[in-house]
């Protein structure tokens, strides 16, 4: 750490500071702006200031589209947390098994799913998920007879269920199978005794980290169900998350104003949570240095 | 007793690990059967692995008559013009913030936390408001400007993070034998995170390559798509040309998994540092 003159260090940060300036922080505070204005579809050009209102009719009523897309992300991320971090653990404790060989190939063939774009993952499983033609019902067709199907995406509780499965699947920290795989387990009590306390500074942020990543989620559900199914027209659908909802109501109802309002709360809760993970595995206090 | 827990609990794991890589595998596979496969045969009632009479066909058609070409052209462009300008954008940034003292340092670390934690989805919003009012809107140079609100908060922090692992003796060292701020920085620094940089490249590469939710928003017109909007736009609710995605996806996403499955090793701390933006 060594102090230059003040013209120096505003040289060397000026690129990074205007560009992030101009380009990501002034979006966000003019996200603010809108979020006290009406502007939607109708007050495109000439909306006005509202105050409050748009933070009002998000948060008045409990059962309000606010309420209900949180709670339900927040069951998504509940169940997919342990989903993601014991089907994560058992690999990579499966991984570093003496018996097992092969272990470079298992540990790179397991993470492909990182590797594929999100766009192509998505088509291809909700083709698998489709009630005539995917995978799954034909494998389904072969044990319970020639009309069988399941309503993998049709039903809303199907749906919620189909989706957090492939969330899990999709969010499982991969860290963990290079972090087990230098601190050893075989036996049980190993296991609890040993492995887990060890792999506790993996665990931690991989799991805030992933639980971030769930929360946020849009393509995995957007793009195969895109938030339904739907049971009215004026609640949100069965996987109708909180990115889903507001990618939905900004670019297909144009509310610009209320989901600006939405995206400070939601951005606040998040910012929360970051640095509160952050500070928890003791990265700012050592910034602070 | 112990018959069962020498070949019994192996055999288990096996099980379970042939269960994960049908999931992790499975779906990769599944695209390159379909690439091959001639006409609508996927759309069958019963389950058929690989096709009956493998063709080219659809290598040929995305080729020919769709704008494929033009797409991995606006893809290659945005993708190398968002790498470019986030690189060069933040690596001084980067590395003031790795060995300046200075005031309002730490304001700065929390800001750039705070943005990372805007989610791009919402960021989104009113960057579509702004490129609409500046009439950048439909334009691929928009979104690169999008892609960019993303990029340099990232590689700030991804070198940042490198450059705080290289020895600060090496630099200060250098300091006190006389060599400037600026060569310390273009002579020792910057040769020395020749690995980070390549990565956190690759990764803005990826990134932009592989992003359909700003392209679907700030892309109008189907000469201007980059390749995951094209794609996406060639199904509908109704019906999907598997035949043609699947070749499509072949062409733009083996190149870069390869890339992605060869360096994993590297991308490790980069995915841990930036992948917090969903």
């Amino acid at each position: 750490m060594y102090r230059v003159r003040a013209l120096t260090t505003l040289s060397y940060l000026s690129p990074m500071i205007i560009g992030v300036g101009l380009i990501s922080l002034y979006p966000i505070l003019y996200n603010v702006y809108i979020s006290v204005t009406n502007q939607n579809l109708y007050h495109f050009r000439h909306y006005t200031f509202v105050g409050l209102t748009n933070y009002q009719s998000l948060l008045k009523t409990v059962d309000g589209d606010f309420f209900i897309v949180l709670l339900r992300t927040f069951l998504f991320v509940a169940i997919c947390i342990p989903l993601f971090l014991g089907l994560g653990m058992l690999t990579a404790l499966a991984l570093n098994h003496p018996a097992i060989r092969f272990k470079a190939f298992w540990r790179v063939a397991l993470i492909v799913p990182w590797a594929v774009p999100s766009y192509i993952t998505a088509l291809v499983w909700k083709f698998f998920f489709n009630g005539e033609f995917g995978t799954f019902n034909q494998l389904y067709r072969l044990v319970a007879g020639p009309h069988a199907g399941l309503p993998w995406l049709s039903d809303p509780n199907w749906a919620f269920a189909s989706i957090v499965l492939l969330g899990a699947l999709q969010s499982i920290p991969t860290d963990l199978y290079e972090a087990a795989a230098v601190d050893g387990a075989t036996a049980w009590r190993q296991f609890w005794r040993i492995t887990i306390p060890l792999l506790r500074p993996a665990i931690l942020p991989a799991t805030v980290l992933s639980a971030i990543l769930t929360f946020n989620t849009l393509n995995t559900a957007y793009l195969i169900t895109t938030g339904g199914p739907f049971i009215s027209a004026a609640k949100p659908g069965a996987t109708e998350f909180v990115m889903v909802y507001a990618f939905r109501e900004a670019f297909q109802l144009f509310n610009f104003g209320y989901i600006a309002a939405f995206a400070v709360v939601i951005f606040f809760m998040l910012f929360g949570v970051t640095l509160g993970s952050l500070r928890f595995s003791g990265l700012v206090r050592e910034e602070a240095r | 007793m112990r018959v069962l827990s020498r070949v019994g609990v192996p055999a288990l794991i096996y099980l379970f690990l042939i269960a994960m890589l049908i999931f992790a595998v499975f779906p990769v596979f599944f695209v390159i059967q379909a690439a091959f496969r001639p006409g609508q045969s996927l759309y069958s009632l019963t389950l058929s692995l690989w096709p009956d009479k493998p063709t080219l066909d659809n290598f040929t058609y995305i080729w020919t008559q769709i704008p494929f070409p033009l797409w991995l052209r606006n893809s290659l462009g945005v993708s190398v013009g968002t790498m470019v300008a986030g690189l060069i954008g933040s690596a001084t940034g980067a590395y003031a913030l790795s060995r300046f003292r200075f005031a309002g340092k730490q304001m700065t670390l929390i800001l750039l936390l705070a943005i990372q934690a805007f989610p791009s989805v919402l960021a989104l919003i009113p960057i579509y408001l702004i490129l609409k009012t500046i009439g950048l809107v439909g334009s691929p140079f928009g979104l690169v400007l999008a892609y960019m609100s993303i990029a340099l908060v990232f590689c700030t922090w991804n070198l940042k993070g490198y450059f705080d692992t290289i020895p600060r003796d090496l630099d200060e060292a250098a300091l006190m034998d006389g060599c400037t701020v600026g060569q310390a920085f273009w002579r020792i620094i910057l040769p020395l995170s020749v690995p980070a940089l390549a990565v956190t490249a690759l990764l803005m590469f990826l990134t932009a390559w592989n992003e359909w939710v700003m392209a679907s928003v700030l892309l109008l017109d189907e000469n201007t798509y980059t390749v995951p909007v094209g794609l996406w736009g060639l199904q509908n609710d109704y019906r999907v040309p598997w035949g043609y995605f699947a070749a499509a996806s072949l062409i733009v996403s083996l190149p870069v998994m390869a890339l992605f499955l060869g360096l994993q090793r590297y991308f490790r701390a980069g995915l841990t540092v930036g992948g917090v933006k969903g």
